[in-house]
């Protein structure tokens, strides 16, 4: 007689572990192990302690004020001062430059009509015209200053609407507008004597953020051609003009951009006659755009090299010349394979225009500087003053990173 | 065949201005003549500048005397009878001493962090990006002067803060213990060469062991065999000096203050423009190198950390015998950039009042031809850089894939 068996159900198991929704998430990314669940104990414990410091510090002991005692020479350096424009009206040339700067990216949305660029256009335009909401004392800058901030949001529209509806939106005079702009900028800046409203402000005078704007804007728009060159010319087949370039290259490299800069102070003046010289802003610019080039150069060497032969092979087999195999197909894909490497050495030429600071430029590191050396009240403020400008620099140089990545994502680097 | 028409027949060739040869020739005399003019014109202006404008320039400075301090010497430094290019010595080490240090110490971190980036834990690859996108976004110079001032806003001498009298911190810099030989050179140096001797057998132990393991599958925990002979045979060492001379082969010196002169006597006093500049610069090269190796080890195939888990090693082991080592040839060259980055920021010490190399230049042109000093100055950076190029290029002379 078979003996009757019943099946009796053991005890249920437990649910599978959860891998998804939010708990799934915590336990796979924070709890995955014993050991990384107290890394995630100790590192919340360490940052929750820093962050509760931080913030004490920041909206509880921290004094802010000096930042709106610098005000202004933050921004101009000493470029509105009495002593360098004797009725304190010199405050719309940096605006007025500003404005077509602003126009200029204008005409870039039009050209280059992409949601990037787009977004690049006017983030400038509407960052410039929140400055007019900076609660600066109001007879530091008066309401005309304001309105002329303010007419950056129209300047970024007339530029789309030039670029759409004029011959300036072509890429080649984009490039001839760029040249022209920088003269007249400058011009604008330094002033004429004579002219009325244009009173002279010799470069020493140039100062703050500004400084370090128009010497980054300069080098960033000169670095690269100069640096296509010389990377061009080191991978030549003609002997002596890759050693020249080679020579170039790893001099610039070789040695501190301090050194350099120094050099701009004291050799290259004596190579220009003393009735035509060239003024500090120039040489510094001159410095720091060539001293960047060199390393502009070694990552378009890069992307060169790390191209296929059978592309270029294959240009020539079609009949292409050499400069055009190099102007149409090797060039744009070696410079899209490099887009972060370009956007790396723009944030490291922004980075350097602070070096300046040491050979006595005023720029916004020097003001911050000075002022606390000759101010010991705000000694103990120095923390929050060079905070803020590291903030500064961080705000610029993270936006071009981000503009980076998503050029690369665009161009669509390492999918194709 | 002999049908073929005239004029194939007749060609003359290319053009002569189409002519490859002969357009590349004259395209090198050209650049070659505009490069040599344009070299030639600028320094003929200077030339003439100098005579003109009685701008300095010599080079006989070299060996008066320089007769300024320079705040920081690791190399014996009197300042009253040591000339010129003495100083430029001294100046110079103290970069080197800098570089080194700063290296060193920048590699551990941005490894580190590196590793942190790379991290399973959430929490932790997070932090160390916010690490990494904060530091790198910021100059330098920006970063030196912020510790720099907060620094200088630590208490003075009289209220240093203290660290069981051992160390001490305040607004003049850092003094901490420091081992001497004042106990006899002779048995200071004979106890120092016995350690090193230590630690090259231990490194030989661990190597031997390792291999023997791999091949033999035979566990003998070589790391922590070879770091306990390295540190046995100082100890021992220690020891037998101790008993055959009757005194500790080293000293110990740490630092006291001295109330009288309202100052610290003893131990290693650094003063703070060289600890800024120490922070700064490993603080900022940390978050490049960091992302070198972050991008280093990922370059490492999936497969690779699959296989290694599979085979049974634990995610440390696949991290240090299987990733690592793939990820070190992509590695390195991008580091040595970086050390070499390194080097030559460290050329921003005039701005926090560290004696190297670009400071004590500067200080020296207010008594010396300045262009002279700068042309020595830029050589000796150029010298280094060189060191490093040559570092670099042996690494991967010795690491390149061989028939490929």
């Amino acid at each position: 007689m078979a003996s009757q068996q019943t099946m009796t159900p053991g005890a249920s198991l437990p649910p599978p572990r959860m891998t998804t929704g939010k708990a799934g998430w915590v336990r796979n990314n924070l709890f995955s192990s014993p050991t990384n669940g107290v890394t995630t104990v100790v590192v919340a414990v360490l940052t929750v302690y820093l962050a509760w410091l931080l913030v004490n510090w920041a909206f509880g002991t921290a004094d802010w004020s000096v930042i709106p005692t610098l005000g202004g020479t933050l921004i101009l350096g000493q470029y509105n001062s009495d002593s360098v424009c004797p009725s304190n009206d010199c405050f719309w040339r940096p605006q007025a430059s500003l404005l077509i700067a602003v126009t200029y990216f204008g005409i870039l949305w039009a050209v280059a009509a992409t949601p990037l660029v787009r977004g690049v256009a006017l983030t400038v335009a509407f960052a410039s015209a929140a400055m007019a909401l900076i609660p600066l004392p109001f007879d530091e800058m008066g309401m005309d200053v304001r309105l002329l901030l303010l007419a950056n949001i129209p300047a970024v529209f007339i530029g789309r609407w030039l670029g759409r509806n004029t011959p300036v939106g072509s890429t080649r005079n984009l490039i001839i507008i760029a040249f022209v702009g920088f003269i007249t900028v400058y011009f604008l800046l330094r002033g004429i004597e004579g002219v009325p409203g244009l009173y002279p402000v010799p470069s020493r005078f140039w100062g703050g953020l500004m400084l370090n704007i128009l010497l980054a804007a300069g080098g960033i728009t000169a670095s690269l051609p100069i640096g296509i060159l010389l990377a061009l010319g080191r991978r030549s087949n003609l002997p002596v003009v890759k050693i020249l370039c080679i020579g170039f290259i790893e001099f610039f490299r070789g040695v501190p951009l301090i050194t350099l800069l120094f050099m701009s102070q004291t050799l290259v003046p004596l190579a220009f006659p003393r009735d035509f010289p060239l003024d500090e802003v120039t040489r510094a610019g001159i410095v720091i755009t060539v001293f960047s080039s060199a390393y502009m150069a070694e990552n378009i060497r890069g992307g060169l090299q790390a191209l296929h032969r059978g592309q270029t092979e294959a240009a020539r087999a079609l009949g292409l010349p050499p400069w055009n195999t190099t102007t149409f197909i090797t060039l744009p894909q070696a410079l899209r394979n490099v887009v972060p490497a370009i956007v790396g050495q723009y944030i490291s030429l922004f980075k350097d225009t602070t070096l300046v600071f040491i050979i006595g430029m005023l720029d916004i590191l020097h003001m911050g500087n000075a002022f606390i050396g000759s101010n010991r009240e705000f000694l103990a403020n120095s923390r929050e003053l060079f905070l803020f400008i590291a903030l500064v620099f961080w705000v610029f140089n993270y936006g071009m990173s981000y503009v980076s990545r998503r050029v690369e994502h665009n161009l669509g680097v390492g999918q194709r | 065949m002999t049908d073929r028409p005239q004029r194939f027949l007749t060609y003359q060739g290319i053009p002569v201005w189409r002519h490859a040869v002969l357009i590349q020739w004259a395209l090198q005399i050209v650049s070659t003549i505009m490069v040599v003019t344009l070299v030639l014109w600028f320094f003929s202006n200077v030339a003439f500048a100098i005579s003109d404008r009685d701008i300095p320039f010599g080079w006989r400075f070299f060996s008066r005397d320089y007769g300024t301090p320079v705040p920081e010497h690791a190399l014996p430094f009197n300042d009253s009878d040591d000339s010129y290019a003495y100083a430029l010595l001294v100046a110079a080490t103290n970069t080197v001493l800098l570089a080194v240090a700063g290296v060193i110490l920048a590699i551990i971190l941005g490894i580190l962090i590196g590793i942190a980036r790379i991290s399973s834990n959430w929490l932790l690859s997070r932090l160390a990006l916010v690490y990494v996108e904060f530091f790198r976004n910021v100059p330098l110079l920006v970063q030196l002067l912020f510790i720099f001032y907060f620094i200088l806003i630590l208490p003075p001498i009289t209220e240093t803060y203290n660290l069981l009298d051992t160390v001490y911190l305040n607004n003049a810099g850092l003094a901490i213990p420091q081992p001497t030989l004042d106990h006899g050179i002779t048995q200071g140096l004979a106890w120092l060469t016995a350690a090193v001797a230590g630690i090259v057998i231990g490194i030989a132990v661990q190597r031997y062991l390792a291999r023997r393991e791999i091949l033999t599958g035979k566990v003998s925990y070589p790391v922590a065999t070879g770091f306990a002979v390295a540190v046995g045979t100082a100890l021992i060492a220690w020891l037998v000096v101790w008993i055959m001379s009757g005194d500790t082969p080293m000293g110990w010196s740490t630092p006291e203050p001295d109330e009288r002169f309202g100052r610290l006597e003893g131990g290693l006093r650094v003063r703070s423009g060289a600890i800024v500049m120490l922070i700064g610069l490993v603080i900022y090269t940390a978050a490049f190198i960091a992302e070198i190796v972050r991008a280093g080890i990922q370059s490492v195939g999936r497969g690779q950390t699959e296989a290694a888990l599979a085979v049974g090693l634990t995610p440390m082991g696949v991290l240090r015998n299987i990733t690592f080592p793939q990820a070190l040839r992509v590695i390195i060259p991008p580091l040595i950039s970086q050390c070499l980055n390194l080097t030559k920021n460290s050329s921003l010490a005039p701005a926090v009042g560290f004696a190297d190399l670009t400071n004590v230049g500067i200080t020296m042109t207010q008594t010396a031809p300045a262009i002279n000093i700068f042309i020595v100055i830029m050589l000796a950076y150029l010298a280094m850089s060189l060191t490093w190029s040559a570092v670099g290029n042996f690494y991967n002379w010795r690491t390149r894939i061989v028939g490929a």
